[in-house]
């Protein structure tokens, strides 16, 4: 018996069968799934949540890298040496990262880095092997497709830019396997100066922190109220974040640091110390200190802070450098205004502290905060008036209005102070609202001294705020913790024609904030103006001049028509007194990069004017002209370096990852830039996998459709 | 002709002699083979339907997860809208919409959650933590998958308007500037400049790849479209 022929009828009738219960199936199974689904999310409340958690592996997350336990030596490992130069007021660092590719592949490195918010970044180079290659300047967009570029044509290449005006980013793509490729950065800064008690004080700061508010995933603030939601960011961060990479916890230090310092002071040295770090310092001359770090490295967890002080008279009153160039000369002057606090009339004050109690101040900074605010209180005279506000997501102040500095008032306030916790948000619009109330009298000098970190996002909007209700008060920011955002505070104080203070630790609070008083507490030059020789057309910056207290130099950066000569004086009001002095531009010793200097100056300037509201069109070609003309890293261009000869093959594969850094507060860098959410899920695969098992069933049927008809 | 052709007892048969063998010489086996054989394909059969349904069920499962959870939010934004804050869609869920997302051009409505974890990203589009709030000025970046509920970004083109409505009922709307395909580690994407009202979503790619937990994510970036002023002819009518 031969089974019956099928006709060509049959046959299509067979697939047409087929195809129909295919189609059945797929039916069958999405309802029954749909219906599944429905009920599993209808119904099963914590069924629901255990399923999601298995689907959250298949189905990707927002993994931040490390969080799944990703390989530590994935990423290229990287070396900082820092060499600082200290000549007189004036500093040039070389920052060297070593890339190094631990693994057997070609590999892209990007690292987040900090540098001083002043630096002026004038050199980019990167050495692979014995050879030296030269950074370009370009404008941003286009040192970009460079890099792009030379990265796909497997040539070494590194790109650095400016992200915010301190925090810098480098790209180093097509490091060999296990080989190294070094980037060196060049800046260069000038050094904060004060004379306390008559003996001329320095302070170098380098960061190695790159705080987490700097950092994308910080909060930005709400426009309209300031508020931050802190509450609502850090209890899911804690979720997200992975474990903290503590070198201590880990064992090996993950990003060392390497810090050579070479100081000449220009006078002979009293003094040098290092808060934060234990330094080993060699007398090479009077003059003349070499200073390493004890341990030889460091982790980049905690800024390195140096200060020193000058022997006692020695402290510089004018110094005035010329960098002579082609087109136009630059100038630097910094000049101490002679001490006129014993002739001045004292007037009595009113001061009025803001202390921010929200979430991030959280252990030793409000600890340092209530510290600082019960010794400022102490210094109170009985004549002068205060108040203390406090905010977290809302403002409150103690008093309604400013009151006498009273032994009651005061002990009043001192226990407030000690019972302050930290936690909420960061509104400090409406803290500093209430503090600046807009007013000018001359029968008052009135201060507000801003204890914070400086944890916020709406910067823009707060420095705004600032210039709109000044009116004749001073606003004087003081940093806390252990990386306050120093950007911040900088800015508003120069917004509140006040000053910065910092404070790193909790035993620098009295000293610190000493300082601060014995400067507030006298009398302030005022109305400060530079008269420039006839025929200098100088542009210069700060324009114009901050008030001055005690012990504060006048810095002025100038560009000036090439080889002029003549005198410069400066004017300012000192109490009743009228002070003059004068400078001649022959006697300028010769300096180098205070072109860059200024020129950093002066876009600093522009990129204020721009956060203040000035139209972009009409900034960036102004910055990117200076940023061009004087080499500089700027938010509009960046470094980029290009080896000629490509060095990974076109078929060799270029993997990227980023190098973790050590943060402060427990904060992991790895967690803190993270990854971007994963969005696919496995629908499609189970749904092929379907496909399949349905055809095979599909299969299946047939087959034993023919083995019954052969039956 | 052989003797011994039907002769299946016969010392020299074989079997394989005539063409024709007797009934008798027929082996019984090839009656009782298909009956086997139709065990095991009928085994095999049942396997695979259930292999099938199984998998269609998971396939299933998240779509209709992610399309059943986008209609109980749209519950929870209706109320948002009226003034509660944060507003649980379903009783245990440990997020809340945070915007809703429109394309105009491609009749796109997505309720956008807060966080973007898998277990959210599940329900709908999920604003990553800390970048900043939808609407508000900064980067808001907001992530989903790219086979449900952001599987119109491959789509969109540049210039393409999005709207997104925060939780006061405001309306801003974006233009799509760029488009990019970034590896997962670039997170120079969720950076924030000053001054900048960004929207960024992010989704994995390719689109058509099987698998979740691939290394390379789209992105489309969109700028802020100024808040439409008062046409004149509005202030002349006024």
């Amino acid at each position: 018996m031969t089974p019956a022929p099928l006709g060509l009828r049959d046959r299509i009738r067979e697939i047409a069968d087929l195809l129909a219960r295919l189609l059945l199936m797929f039916v069958t199974g999405l309802g029954i799934s749909l219906a599944l689904g429905g009920i599993v999310l209808l119904l099963a409340g914590p069924a629901a949540a255990a399923t999601a958690d298995d689907d959250t592996v298949q189905q990707g997350t927002l993994l931040f890298a490390g969080a799944d336990g990703g390989d530590p030596l994935a990423a290229p490992l990287l070396h900082t040496d820092v060499s600082i130069r200290v000549s007189g007021p004036i500093v040039r660092t070389t920052v060297v990262q070593r890339f190094r590719n631990p693994a057997g592949d070609w590999r892209e490195g990007s690292y987040v880095f900090p540098l001083p918010e002043t630096a002026a970044v004038q050199r980019m180079r990167i050495r692979v092997a014995d050879r030296l290659i030269e950074g370009e300047i370009q404008e941003r967009a286009q040192a970009q497709a460079t890099y792009e570029k030379a990265k796909a044509e497997g040539k070494h290449t590194a790109l650095v830019s400016q992200q915010r005006p301190n925090i810098f980013t480098t790209r180093v793509a097509n490091i060999g396997p296990r080989d190294e490729v070094l980037v060196e950065i060049e800046y260069q800064h000038r050094l904060p100066y004060y004379v306390v008690d008559g003996v001329g004080r320095y302070s170098l700061r380098f960061p190695m922190v790159v705080a987490p508010r700097y950092i994308p995933g910080r909060p930005v603030a709400d426009e309209e109220s300031g508020a931050i939601g802190a509450t609502d960011v850090v209890p899911d961060a804690a979720a997200i974040l992975p474990p903290m990479l503590l070198p201590d916890e880990r064992g090996p230090i993950i990003n060392p640091v390497s810090l050579n310092v070479y100081l000449d002071a220009g006078a002979p040295i009293a003094t040098v110390d290092s808060p934060f770090h234990r330094i080993r310092v060699d007398t090479l001359k009077p003059a003349v200190r070499r200073i390493r770090l004890s341990e030889g490295r460091t982790p980049a967890n905690r800024d390195f802070v140096l200060n020193w002080t000058l022997a006692s008279g020695a402290a510089p009153h004018a110094t005035l450098f010329v960098e002579p160039a082609a087109a136009r000369d630059h100038a630097l002057l910094m000049l101490m205004p002679p001490a006129a606090s014993r002739v001045a009339r004292r007037l009595p004050r009113e001061v009025v502290f803001i202390i921010d109690t929200s979430g991030s101040m959280e252990g030793t900074s409000i600890v340092q905060a209530r510290e600082a605010l019960a010794l400022a209180l102490e210094r109170l005279d009985a004549e002068d008036r205060f108040n203390v506000i406090e905010f977290n997501s809302e403002p409150f102040a103690l008093f309604d209005a400013a009151q006498p500095a009273s032994r009651a008032n005061l002990s009043r306030a001192t226990h407030w102070v000690r019972h302050l916790r930290a936690r909420g948000g960061t509104e400090m619009a409406g803290a500093l609202a209430l503090a600046l109330d807009g007013g000018r009298s001359a029968e008052r000098v009135r201060q507000v001294i801003f204890l914070t970190d400086g944890a916020v996002g709406n910067e823009a909007q707060l420095f705004g705020l600032i210039q709109q209700r000044l009116g004749d008060t001073r606003l004087f920011t003081v940093g806390i913790g252990s990386a306050p955002n120093s950007h911040f505070m900088r800015k508003a104080a120069q917004a509140g024609r006040g000053s910065f203070t910092y404070i790193g630790q909790v035993g620098e609070v009295a000293a610190r904030m000493g300082e601060l008083f014995a400067r507030l507490e006298s009398p302030v030059l005022k109305n400060l103006s530079i008269v420039w020789p006839a025929g200098a057309a100088a542009d210069a910056t700060p324009d114009p001049l901050p008030d001055l207290y005690l012990g504060e130099p006048v810095v002025v950066a100038a560009a000036l028509a090439h080889g002029a000569r003549g005198e410069l004086q400066i004017r300012g009001d000192a109490g009743d007194i009228r002070w003059t002095s004068s400078l001649s531009l022959a006697e300028a010793h010769p300096g180098e990069g205070i072109g860059a200097l200024w020129a950093r100056d002066k876009i600093e300037r522009l990129m204020d004017a721009l956060s203040e509201g000035a139209a972009e069109d009409a900034i960036r070609p102004q910055v990117l002209a200076l940023a061009l003309e004087h080499r500089l890293l700027s938010r509009y261009t960046s470094f980029v370096a290009v080896d000629k000869t490509p060095a990974r093959s076109a078929d060799a594969r270029l993997k990227s990852g980023a190098v973790p850094s050590a943060l402060p507060a427990g904060w992991s860098p790895a967690g803190v830039f993270g990854e971007l959410p994963q969005g696919a899920t496995d629908a499609r695969w189970h749904a092929l996998i379907g496909l399949i098992a349905l055809a095979a069933f599909g299969l299946a049927r047939t087959r034993l459709r023919f083995t019954s008809l052969e039956a | 002709m052989n003797a011994s052709c039907n002769d299946c007892k016969h010392l020299e048969f074989l079997g394989v002699e005539c063409a024709w063998p007797a009934a008798a010489c027929r082996p019984a086996a090839p009656v009782r083979r298909p009956r086997r054989i139709q065990r095991v394909f009928q085994l095999a059969a049942a396997a695979f339907l259930l292999i099938a349904v199984w998998q269609f069920g998971q396939a299933g499962y998240i779509h209709a997860k992610a399309w059943l959870a986008q209609h109980l939010i749209s519950e929870a934004w209706s109320r948002t809208l009226a003034g509660e804050t944060q507003v649980k869609p379903w009783a245990w869920a440990d997020t809340w919409p945070v915007a809703r997302l429109r394309v105009p051009g491609r009749d796109v409505e997505r309720y956008v959650l807060a966080g973007s974890n898998g277990r959210t990203i599940a329900f709908g589009p999920g604003h990553v933590f800390g970048t900043a709030e939808p609407g508000m000025p900064g980067n808001s970046v907001i992530g989903a998958h790219r086979d449900t509920h952001f599987a119109f970004l491959q789509w969109l083109d540049d210039g393409e308007l999005i709207e997104l409505e925060t939780p006061t009922g405001q309306v801003h709307s974006y233009r799509v500037t760029q488009r990019a395909v970034v590896d997962k580690h670039d997170t120079r994407v969720l950076a924030a400049h000053p001054g900048e009202r960004r929207l960024t979503l992010v989704t994995c790619y390719p689109f058509d790849a099987l698998r979740a937990g691939g290394p390379l994510r789209y992105v489309v970036t969109a700028e802020r479209v100024p808040d439409r002023l008062p046409s004149p002819l509005l202030h002349a009518a006024l």
